[in-house]
């Protein structure tokens, strides 16, 4: 016990009579027949307390295995009450013509849309929505009512897009939701050193309207509708990750706000820095279980002059792969390199979203860019002579700005093609986006074996791989009843992936839906060092509880 | 008898009741709050000082280690503790009774995870050390514990050519690594010192001339085998490209300093080597025309494989050095390289390099005719650091010393920056030279001193350090914090940041036994200056 103090802080005198009475010492005075008793007592107690403080040793250990974790306790209906009072102060305090609704809602229409999306892969039980949803609108805000919420141990969900796939927002223990898309303003562009600061509920697209207007560009493009906070919180990347890499590489400092309120940040803004811990890394990823980031420095690049799309049809996805492989020996930089398998070819092809007919084989769809038309060309020369070595069947190249547009449109309406097509032969029909990643070399063997998995349980299925990553996704096509069958399908995939020395999530993020898998694929006790790091940091287990891993021994839930 | 049997028994039975309770409570309150001090910061007065090993627990420790070590793995002799305590360029010297007692070499990982399990039993003080070549007493034995010394574990394990990634032991030395490379093409983005080992890059997230291209460590290792202080081994993630599968574990050890654990293994990102690779040179009359270069080429969409500045007075050392027959003008110069798929592609990037440097004024503008030439031309940015050396023990004096900073700010910054500091150099009375990877606007002054000199360039140095981190600077662009600077890091995050910091550390090294007083203050009894 002693050395468990010691180990977090001073002694108070709280704790001395509580350790005190743990030994059960409880000297009663005089009658000699009771002092010898608590004398026998006192002396057996020093005797098991010393015992068990040798055993306490134990926890001066890296890790924290859930079953040495008892359930968090959090704020009853009281309390809550008492926060969301407290709460209302601060905001009438910091606005003059204070609208309650804009700022605290709890209407059920805004429950619903912090719960769940169509796109979730797993989604909340009835009763899992936000008593509240709260919309901060700078920095000091939210640190104003973390420390409510911290003090009054209301859990707390931080949203932003509500883009995520895997539960991320769920409202697993009934508390708050913080959704700080209202903060999404442009703090400041840096031209000169390519970066720029905003706060964390601004939207990529929108982000990268306003930069294209100087020419410039944030790299990191997930799917439609998410915002930096969130982009941050998951690592999230995309096409571009291939040339600009994924989110981790491209933000310079972040503005956080900690469990109990402390706004830190983590950088200055020089482009690199090897002062002292990364706390961006660790930010960055955590999925809004370490804290809430209001803020983001982000690194830019200049958009390439110019940049032309060449489609590659292939006799297999090996040969594309090894294609890839070859440009990437070579040292090609090429600014996307993305796959879409057969079926996604014909399913564009059937969709009729596209203006002209594909070749129905595995097809890569490369971004070349260059400083002019000569640079280009050349590396544009050097990917056809690469692809044909690999058997391709064809190669399409677009000679201008329409033709470019023209080319990349097919992998623009992937996603939604599947779905339109799912949508013809059942109205009902669910889709699970998949996500996963292996080093390149094993990925046809992944997605061929994973092809076949899923046509073999009955499912249709398209795909799209950010190839030049070894990332891919599966659009499983399900009708309601299937979803076990499709959930099967998808943990064989994910399952697969690891065997493969893959990752059960490459950019999306682990949420509700891939705890299990984190688990598998980085073992128990990397996550237990997650666990350590998140309950020294959030004590009160306030910040998206029951994310990324178990915080709760006596919760469980299928994932 | 009869009495003393119930007595026996009573004893017996509360202790035992006690003792069953007692265990019970730990699992069942993980957090009493009014035992954990609340909140997501450890502030350093609301410690209390660590305790560690006695004498004779420590020479317990020793005992148990021999148990599992053989005799060549455990030494304690005056040379390798010598070995072990400073190198020539660390400018704050160690304290006197800042030496190791003892140094060990394991050979693999689960000899790292053997020896750290009796080491955090026992409370013993370990310093991580690889290289030996970080200047900001890193590996200054503070605790006078044990030096784990991983150099000997240096293999190269896997290359996968079709991944482009290579798996090795944390101990293997970079350019050893690149040379096993070079016959495939292939190399390891990050390079920062001749000597320096792959832990130690790791453990600063070290990097150099070719950060500007392929990033610093951080954007070159994939994953990570590091044995935790408890004994621990975790792999952070296995070999994808990139991964959003949890914390970012990865990530956290790199630029840890050894102070949360011990890289074994790392799997690297590889990369080919450039097809095609020239060497420009560009002198400009000022370091603003010259900065003003840099930014304008990031605006024309070219990536220089590295870009170097020079500063009027390193180019004053290299004149002097006699090594080219050709006197350079001694103004700024910048160093390039540029490389592409084909002579095509890089004949493009010269063309509009050429032109934007002119636009800039610069008055001398060579590109390498051949290979030979490249090679012959970069080799003036390569061996600055001996030309250095050569004219301050030749002009200043024999013992002459050269205290080696490492700044980087925002690119805009760089060249107002650099030119205070010319005129606070001025000022001083010392001389110095500047060295910058100014495609990341991180740059090196480094002054030459007199032993009787050193306080005024403390003086120098400190006022440096604040201006560039008035500027939205770091205080370390590649060479980490150690123990030289760990005051610079709290006002460059701030003390909540470094606050924060800390009690990450506590969480994973409980005892406070990994590289103790590193990157910043875990006694609140230490009252170093730095």
């Amino acid at each position: 016990m002693f050395r468990l103090v010691r180990r977090l802080g001073p002694l108070k005198p709280t704790t001395l009579l509580k350790s005190r009475f743990y030994s059960g010492a409880q000297p009663k005075p005089p009658n000699t027949d009771i002092l010898i008793k608590s004398l026998i007592f006192t002396a057996g107690s020093i005797v098991g307390g010393y015992l068990y403080s040798s055993e306490v040793q134990q926890s001066t250990k890296s890790t924290l295995p859930i079953d040495q974790v008892t359930s968090p306790e959090y704020a009853n209906k009281e309390q809550l009450a008492q926060a969301i009072e407290a709460v209302k102060k601060v905001f009438r305090k910091n606005t003059p013509d204070y609208d309650e609704s804009l700022i605290i809602n709890s209407s059920q229409e805004d429950k619903d849309s912090h719960s769940d999306t169509y796109f979730n892969s797993y989604h909340p039980e009835p009763n899992e929505e936000p008593q509240y949803v709260i919309y901060p609108r700078s920095t000091e805000e939210v640190s104003e009512v973390l420390k409510i919420c911290n003090k009054y141990k209301v859990p707390v969900v931080p949203i932003t897009g509500k883009s995520s796939l895997e539960g991320h927002f769920i409202n697993t223990r009934r508390g708050v939701c913080i959704d700080i898309s209202l903060m999404d303003e442009v703090i400041e562009l840096n031209q000169q050193d390519l970066d720029i600061k905003v706060q964390a509920g601004l939207g990529w697209e929108t982000l990268a309207d306003y930069l294209s207007e100087y020419n410039l560009l944030f790299p990191i493009d997930p799917g439609p509708g998410a915002s930096i906070g969130g982009i941050c919180a998951n690592n999230a990347s995309g096409t571009n990750a291939s040339r600009y890499g994924e989110c981790y590489k491209n933000v310079l400092s972040l503005t956080v706000v900690l469990a109990d309120g402390t706004i830190i940040k983590t950088k200055n803004r020089p482009r690199k820095s090897s002062a002292g811990y990364n706390l961006n890394s660790l930010f960055i990823g955590s999925e809004g279980t370490l804290g809430i980031i209001t803020e983001a420095t982000l690194k830019l690049y200049v958009k390439p002059k110019i940049e032309r799309v060449a489609v590659v049809p292939f006799k297999s996805i090996q040969d594309a792969a090894n294609s890839v492989n070859s440009y990437l020996l070579n040292g090609m930089q090429l600014n996307a390199i993305e796959l879409l398998d057969d079926k996604m070819m014909s399913c564009i092809n059937a969709s009729g979203e596209t203006s002209r007919k594909w070749t129905e084989a595995p097809t890569l769809f490369l971004k070349i860019g260059g400083s002019n038309d000569k640079v280009v060309q050349s590396t544009v020369d050097q990917v056809k002579t690469l692809s044909s070595q690999h058997n391709s069947i064809d190669f399409q190249f677009a000679r201008n700005d329409e033709e470019t547009e023209e080319l990349w449109s097919a992998r623009k309406v992937a996603l939604w093609s599947t779905i339109n097509q799912g949508r013809v032969t059942d109205p009902s029909i669910k889709l699970w986006t998949t996500d996963a990643a292996v080093p390149i070399s094993k990925l046809p063997q992944f997605l061929e074996e994973t092809k076949e998995d899923i046509a073999n349980n009955g499912l249709e299925n398209t795909l799209v791989a950010h190839i030049g990553d070894g990332n891919a996704h599966s659009f499983i096509l399900y009708k309601p009843d299937q979803y076990k069958l499709a959930e099967k399908v998808v943990d064989n995939m994910v399952r697969r992936a690891i065997a493969y020395e893959g990752t059960c999530t490459g950019e999306h993020g682990v949420g509700l839906g891939k705890r299990q898998f984190l688990l598998e694929e980085v073992g128990g006790d990397a996550v237990d060092l997650m666990r350590n790091i998140k309950l020294h940091l959030d004590p009160s287990r306030i910040l998206n509880p029951d994310k990324i891993f178990q915080i709760d021994p006596k919760e469980s839930r299928s994932h | 008898m009869f009495k003393r049997v119930i007595i026996g028994t009573g004893f017996l039975t509360t202790g035992l009741l006690c003792y069953q309770y007692g265990r019970t409570r730990p699992h069942s309150s993980f957090i009493p709050p009014d035992m954990f001090p609340s909140g997501s910061t450890t502030s350093l007065p609301k410690i209390s000082p660590p305790v560690y090993a006695n004498d004779s627990q420590f020479h317990q420790a020793i005992n148990k280690l021999k148990d599992i070590l053989k005799e060549d793995q455990i030494k304690d002799s005056k040379v390798e503790i010598e070995y072990h305590t400073r190198n020539e360029f660390t400018p704050h010297e160690p304290g006197a009774n800042d030496k190791p007692r003892v140094v060990v070499y394991p050979h693999s990982t689960e000899e790292v995870s053997q020896i750290m399990k009796i080491l955090n039993d026992y409370k013993v003080p370990v310093v991580p050390f690889s290289g030996g070549t970080s200047l900001e007493g890193h590996f200054f034995s503070t605790r006078q514990g044990v030096v784990l010394d991983t150099s000997k574990m240096n293999k190269i394990l896997a290359v996968n050519y079709d991944d482009l990634d290579v798996v090795v032991q944390a101990g293997v030395n970079w350019v050893k690594l690149n040379e096993s490379l070079k016959p495939d093409n292939l190399m390891i983005g990050s390079d920062c010192g001749p000597d320096g080992l792959i832990s130690g890059m790791i453990n600063t997230n070290a990097s150099g001339i070719n950060a500007s291209k392929y990033g610093a460590m951080i954007s070159n290792v994939i994953n990570l085998t590091v044995v935790l202080p408890d004994g621990t081994i975790i792999k952070t993630k296995q070999r994808p490209r990139k991964t959003s599968s949890g914390y970012s574990l990865t990530h956290l050890f790199i630029g840890s300093e050894g102070t949360l654990g011990i890289v074994t293994e790392a799997t690297l990102k590889l990369h080919p080597i450039p097809k095609f690779e020239t060497v420009i040179v560009g002198q400009f009359p000022s370091l603003l025309d010259s900065t003003n270069t840099v930014s304008q080429i990031y605006r024309n969409g070219i990536h220089p494989n590295a870009i170097e500045l020079l500063d009027a007075d390193m180019m004053h050392c290299i004149n002097y050095s006699g090594y080219f027959s050709k006197e350079w003008d001694e103004v700024p110069t910048l160093y390039f390289k540029i490389g592409g798929l084909t002579p095509t592609m890089v004949e493009e990037q010269v063309k509009v390099l050429k032109d934007i440097s002119l636009k800039n004024n610069c008055t001398n503008f060579i590109k390498a005719k051949d290979k030979e030439e490249a090679e012959e031309l970069f080799s003036a940015r390569k061996n600055a650091f001996y030309a250095i050396l050569n004219y301050g023990k030749n002009e200043i004096n024999e013992d002459v010393r050269l205290w080696v900073t490492d700044i980087a700010v925002p690119l805009s910054k760089l060249s107002p920056v650099l030119n205070e500091i010319n005129t606070m150099i001025r000022k001083s009375g010392l001389q110095s030279i500047i060295l910058a990877h100014a495609g990341d606007a991180n740059f090196h002054c480094d002054v030459f001193y007199r032993e009787s000199e050193k306080e005024k360039c403390e003086a120098l140095i400190n006022e440096m350090m604040d201006l560039g981190l008035a500027n939205e600077g770091t205080s370390s662009g590649e060479h980490g914090i150690g123990n030289g600077k760990r005051n610079f890091l709290v006002k460059e995050l701030g003390q909540d940041t470094v606050d924060f910091m800390r009690r990450i550390k506590l969480a994973v090294d409980p005892n406070r036994i990994m590289n103790p007083d590193k990157i910043f203050k875990i006694d609140p009894e230490d009252d170093g200056p730095y």
